[in-house]
């Protein structure tokens, strides 16, 4: 085992998970002393009725101050800045994030400022800017992938500047989180496959890369194994509701495990591309985790390897030559990518040239992707990526990513 | 509520003097390769004008400071953090982890990576100063104690690996 000589690990939020347990939210709220919670979502989920689950669940013991329902797909510091004046407005005490990465990353945007008493949330962006505890939140996720409601990070896009600011503290961590089965049930295959696969990028990456520690190995295994069990059952089974616990479980543990031993290259580079192009973040992590795990073959092989025994399980693993179980890890995922394409109707992209937007449209142009690898490298993930790259190793990852063949490993420079 | 007695950590002034003098010649080393050095100065380039960032050792030291002034020069701006406005601060949480660092030991990604390292301030702006630290160690460090330092060793061109060393180790020492 590789065993770090200094590691610190913390996950404090309260997990509270299983099939009916969004009827736990008011005693939650009251352990927090919380009495009147601002809701902060997103049309989607509106649309999809989760909000009316979730009210239903509330019951009359909690009097909601508010409803705001209009995050956008990218959280963005404008709706940040007029959602804390709404929770000023209607004199809210508390948080419930009910959505995907972007709501919950909005609403801890939203604690900046109204537990801060600021104007301007740019004032708390970067690394350990926050210095004392925020108002309570608790989140809901309503997709399985993120892992947002246990890490202490949110990612806040300055749509005027076009600049994603990063916000990392451990005052950043939810009180709480309702991981409940319901809340994923109507996810559409294609968000389920995207979503599915940045869980699997956060477990794989935060097993494999340098600050892994003995703590998120474990919940990164476990959610390796789960994902690989359930994510192409419920992609083509969407009512499966053991599949989608079993699903919402993984991305939890998988966010434990890299919200303490973070991510590499992977995020580095698929940050870039959604920043530069729009590309939805699952999209971009099941398209790159091959890459990731390619580029760094010669640092890492050996811990890529273990992941076959989670992935494929034990008579995989035993029969599989030691020297090639990280090759099939690699050709594994790209299978799973194979298959979600296949389930989804050719939604799930397996490559950059072949990702859509709503209109059909290439969101990828090719000679966007000098830009995406000089954003890389202002990306703080590369730190903990095994090999270093710079710009022109990126920009090697990029185009091969962008055609969808394999990367030619005599291009890669090691250190 | 004074009725106990605060326990002041060791001083280990040894190696805080040994940890004391690196910083020292590397802020003046920073301060050379900014100006003999491309990616060096790139990397500059990309930081505002004013904006100072400091290296330091918790809880009391030493430090580095290193600052652009409002021209665009990178100038070393000694051990002293009072009197600067630090907009990036990248603190070592001791100084057993810092003598770990100035012995080439373990490299700055792998400090970062286990948590001794912990970066106040813009993200970006520290993943800019990482490499300019990558850079000065290659400048000073031979190679088989440079590789231990930086996460890969860089394959220079011959005029930038030893023009520029003795360039950086002159304006080092002669502090211009």
């Amino acid at each position: 085992m590789d065993m770090p000589a200094y590691y610190e690990f913390c996950c404090r939020v309260k997990i509270i998970s299983g099939h009916d347990v969004l009827e736990r939210i008011p005693a939650t709220l009251a352990e927090l002393t919380a009495r009147r919670p601002m809701i902060v979502t997103d049309k989607g989920v509106v649309g999809a009725g989760l909000i009316n689950i979730v009210v239903n669940a509330i019951g009359n013991g909690v009097d909601i101050g508010a409803i705001a329902d209009d995050v956008p797909p990218d959280s963005d510091l404008r709706i940040v800045n007029s959602l804390a004046r709404l929770y000023r407005e209607k004199g809210c005490d508390s948080l419930l994030a009910i959505g995907g990465g972007s709501v919950m990353d909005t609403a801890k945007g939203i604690n900046i400022i109204v537990s801060e008493e600021a104007d301007d949330l740019m004032r708390f962006s970067g690394a350990n800017a926050l210095k004392r505890a925020l108002r309570p939140l608790i989140a809901i996720p309503t997709t399985a992938g993120t892992g947002s409601e246990v890490t202490l990070v949110a990612v806040i896009k300055d749509h005027e500047k076009h600049l994603k600011m990063a916000f990392i503290s451990n005052f950043l961590l939810p009180n709480a989180c309702v991981v409940d089965s319901r809340m994923t049930l109507t996810l559409p295959p294609a968000a389920t496959a995207a979503t599915g696969m940045d869980a699997l990028s956060h477990a794989v990456e935060a097993y494999t890369c340098l600050a892994k520690n003995p703590l998120s190995d474990a919940h990164a295994l476990a959610a390796t194994r789960l994902i690989s069990e359930n994510l192409l059952k419920v992609t083509l089974n969407p009512g499966d509701k053991e599949g989608r616990l079993c699903m919402a479980s993984a991305a939890t543990l998988a966010g434990i495990a890299f919200g303490n031993s973070m991510v590499g290259m992977v995020h580095t580079l698929g940050h870039s591309v959604g920043s530069v192009c729009g590309v939805p973040h699952g999209a971009c992590m099941a398209i790159l985790l091959p890459y990731g795990l390619e580029y760094n073959m010669h640092k890492n092989g050996h811990l890529t390897a273990e992941l076959l025994f989670p992935m494929a399980g034990a008579p995989v693993y035993a029969a599989t030559p030691k020297e090639e179980r990280a090759q099939t890890v690699i050709a594994l995922i790209r299978r799973m990518n194979q298959e979600l394409y296949e389930a989804t109707g050719g939604r799930h992209a397996r490559f950059f040239k072949e990702a859509l937007d709503r209109d059909g449209r290439e969101m990828v142009p090719k000679e966007r992707l000098p830009d995406i690898a000089e954003t890389a490298l202002r990306d703080g993930s590369i730190s903990y990526n095994p090999e270093d790259l710079d710009y022109d190793d990126f920009l090697m990852v990029m185009e091969a990513a962008w055609e969808g063949r394999p990367l030619d490993t005599g291009l890669i420079r090691k250190g | 509520m004074k009725n106990f007695r605060e326990v002041a950590a060791g001083k280990k002034s040894l190696k805080k003097d040994y940890v004391a003098v690196m910083m020292w010649f590397m802020g003046r080393a920073i301060q050379a390769a900014a100006a003999v050095d491309m990616a060096a100065k790139k990397e500059f380039a990309g930081m505002p004008d004013g904006f100072t960032f400091a290296l330091s050792v918790m809880p009391n030291g030493p430090h580095m400071i290193i600052g652009k002034d409002q021209r665009g020069f990178v100038r070393y701006k000694g051990w002293d953090p009072d009197g600067n406005k630090i907009d990036l601060d990248m603190k070592i949480k001791n100084i057993e982890a810092a003598l770990l660092l100035f012995t080439f030991q373990e490299s700055t990604t792998l400090a970062t990576a286990r948590n001794r390292l912990v970066v106040d301030g813009d993200v970006a702006h520290a993943c800019a100063v990482m490499r300019i630290l990558d850079i000065v160690e290659v400048y000073l460090l031979p190679k088989i104690i440079a590789k231990l330092a930086v996460k890969r060793y860089s394959g220079w061109s011959f005029r930038r690996k030893y023009l520029g060393r003795v360039l950086v180790y002159v304006r080092s020492i002669f502090s211009f």
